[in-house]
């Protein structure tokens, strides 16, 4: 095995985070020379998923390292027992759900790398009310998203189930040309906008379908309203009964990132962790990189995970390890569907009180049970983000008490951990300056981006050049041969 | 094979450093092959299907190489997910690679489940005679400490090569709560994604 430095590659990859992985897998088969680097110790960049060693090391280099995308991070324990081991956990930094009509997931498949990972169904959505009366408690209903759903909920009156049945039956054909001329004049304005005009919906039930989009800061444009809901609907079902969308187990697209790198190597990648750029210098033909580690490589392309800070709104995240399952969110409503492990919670704009002043943007809550295998059982945790702020510290705080009084109104869950951060948007396009592709910085979507997958598509063209056809793209056959018996 | 799917499938890796003789093991117990030539780092395997019966129960065995990942210690978390056993492989002729052992085992533990079946080789015993440098005893008194069984094995002449899979499943089926997420082959919970179902909710036909 000679020395990296040795070999003239083809393309030295830099970061393990979701894009750089699914390259790393895309090129598997290539037959081309590949070197795979991480500066982080971990696998996964913006994607990882931290046992709490883990998580706290993060926290300590962010205090004093080169901030990038993260930022304001900070750890607290109440001081309460139950806590298990560090690494007993995994917490994600990405914690994205994944619709199953997801580009993503058709990769995973014709790629095979799906077999290493173990996908867990989304369950239901729900949205948090606020009492009316400030002495009772908040509550968290259902949002009907199936035709038996609406049906049969106690949720909402009669005439609001007939206006969400025509807006879901108008979202199924929203594209074609008559139902095109309805939202056209609105497609750039806020979905609420639309189903404020054109469906004359109440303010409980434009809450409801803001709530599936995921929307972070609640105004979402019609025209990416309409196709998220579309993809939401058309996901419900496809891979069973009862549920939209999927969650890979242990951490989320950290374990996808994992398994691409996995297949990376398989194909005879070179993997090394906790080596960065130091230097580089750029020739006619190759690139002559210095590693943090030492070793100078040379390549005839770099491909690079863009850090730096975009022009979109930052996001502010709380992880919480809660000391209880919170069963009663991970029920499963269909005869027949899989144990849910994810619940999505939503607190719309205006459902908070933070010193006096009503909350701006929407907060998500994705709950996950210990079917994630991100806690021990009997606990559970959630992912709480909300647009950045001022203030968005405190109304994730808020947020989380509101949750709590909300899920159980009997014994309210005790917090165990929590993990505070911000998250700034990255890049949005790739760039190429001579032989240095930067692919765009990690999606702070709640639910995967599938238009960064087309980054990491054009990347792979750029390795394996045009003679290659785009049809062979992530398609690969079981590498595993046929069994073989050892019977005595 | 359909029937296959019904058998307990068992997840073992195969760890350890470097040209410690890993994929030479794999090879030689699946396929019963033994190339010299290739020392070169192993690139193509994921891992390999060996049915197994011990005591008289058939198990469906997937045995994990490193992928090379072994190299710059990049082994991922996710590689050691669902182990129900870990076999630790050094060269009894090259004292370095017996050496990294230690790091190696606590690898194996801090990414497995408490009571995941642990079983140290000492490869390329065909070396024995002329250039051993590390001594049967040392190897059995490192499994000891670590709670792992111990054999010494050569790829080259076959020696010893079934003994340390057949060891690890034994001891693997007698550990009951390695065995639970082995039976069933859907988890509760799964989903599976490679077919799909193609029952979507809402019917354009839908009457109200």
């Amino acid at each position: 095995m000679g020395s990296i430095s040795d070999t003239l590659w083809d393309v030295v990859i830099c970061g393990t985070g979701l894009q750089q992985s699914l390259l790393a897998l895309s090129l598997s088969r290539s037959g081309k020379n590949i070197l795979h680097i991480d500066p982080n110790d971990y696998y996964g960049g913006a994607e990882a998923a931290f046992s709490l060693q883990e998580a706290e090391s993060w926290v300590d280099r962010l205090a004093t390292e080169d901030k990038g995308l993260f930022r304001s991070a900070s750890i607290t324990k109440p001081d309460v027992a139950g806590l298990s081991f560090p690494r007993a956990y995994s917490l994600a930094l990405a914690p994205q759900l994944i619709h199953a009509r997801s580009e993503l997931l058709s990769q995973l498949v014709s790629s095979r790398a799906y077999r290493q990972v173990e996908f867990l169904a989304v369950g239901s959505f729900y949205i948090f009310k606020a009492p009316l009366d400030p002495a009772q408690q908040p509550s968290l209903v259902r949002i009907p998203s199936t035709r038996e759903d609406v049906f049969s909920t106690t949720a909402i009156s009669a005439k609001a189930k007939r206006g969400l049945m025509k807006f879901l039956k108008f979202v199924l054909d929203y594209d074609s040309p008559e139902q095109r001329d309805a939202w056209k004049p609105f497609v750039d304005k806020p979905l609420v906008d639309f189903l404020q005009e054109h469906f004359k919906m109440d303010a409980e039930l434009k809450a409801y379908i803001i709530a599936l989009t995921l929307s972070l800061d609640g105004r979402i444009s019609t025209e990416d309203g309409l196709s998220i809901i579309y993809r939401h609907l058309t996901s419900m079902g496809h891979f069973g009964p009862g549920f939209a969308a999927l969650y890979p187990k242990w951490g989320g697209i950290s374990e996808i990132a994992q398994v691409a790198c996995r297949a990376g190597a398989v194909g005879g990648a070179v993997y090394m962790l906790g080596a960065g750029i130091k230097s580089m210098a750029t020739a006619t033909d190759e690139v002559e990189l210095e590693l943090t580690s030492g070793d100078k490589v040379k390549t005839k392309l770099l491909v690079r995970g863009d850090g730096s800070v975009g022009d979109e709104p930052s996001i502010s995240r709380l992880v919480a390890v809660v000391g209880s399952p919170l069963k009663s969110l991970f029920e499963s409503t269909i005869e027949g569907a899989p144990t849910p492990c994810v619940a999505v919670v939503v607190l719309p704009a205006g459902s908070l009180t933070i010193s006096g002043v009503a909350n701006t943007f929407p907060v998500y809550v994705f709950a996950h049970s210990s079917g994630t295998g991100e806690c021990p059982n009997g606990q559970s945790v959630l992912y709480l983000s909300t647009m950045a702020t001022s203030n968005s510290k405190e109304v994730l705080s808020r947020a989380l008490e509101s949750f709590f009084s909300a899920v159980d109104h009997d014994q309210v869950p005790q917090c165990l951990y929590q993990l505070y951060y911000e998250q700034a948007a990255g890049v949005k396009q790739s760039r190429l300056d001579q032989l240095t592709l930067d692919l765009p910085g990690p999606s702070l979507s709640l639910s995967m981006d599938d238009t960064l997958l087309k980054h990491v598509r054009e990347a792979w063209k750029k390795v394996v050049g045009d003679t290659v056809d785009d049809a062979e793209y992530m398609v690969f056959t079981d590498r595993e041969p046929v069994d073989d018996d050892d019977f005595e | 094979m359909a029937s296959d799917d019904a058998l307990p499938t068992l997840k073992i890796l195969l760890i350890g450093p470097s040209g410690a003789g890993k994929s030479a093991l794999l090879m030689r117990y699946c396929d019963d092959e033994f190339d010299p030539d290739t020392a070169a780092a192993t690139i193509g395997i994921d891992f390999k299907i060996k049915r197994l019966a011990v005591r008289g129960k058939p198990y469906r065995l997937t045995l994990f190489d490193t992928a090379g990942q072994e190299r710059f210690r990049t082994l991922s978390t996710s590689f050691y997910r669902g182990a129900h056993g870990v076999i630790l492989v050094y060269d009894i002729s090259n004292r370095a690679s017996f050496m990294s052992m230690e790091r190696w085992f606590d690898e194996a533990k801090a990414n497995t489940v408490e009571d995941v079946a642990l079983y140290l080789v000492g490869a390329k015993l065909d070396k024995a005679s002329r250039s051993r440098e590390v001594t049967q005893e040392e190897g059995l008194a490192l499994a000891e400490q670590h709670g792992a069984s111990f054999c010494e094995a050569s790829s080259k002449t076959s020696e010893n090569v079934r003994r340390p899979f057949v060891e690890i499943v034994n001891q693997i089926v007698q550990t009951p709560g390695l065995l639970t997420n082995a039976t069933a082959k859907r988890r509760s919970g799964t989903v599976v994604v490679d077919s799909t179902t193609n029952n979507g909710y809402f019917l354009p036909n839908c009457a109200c």
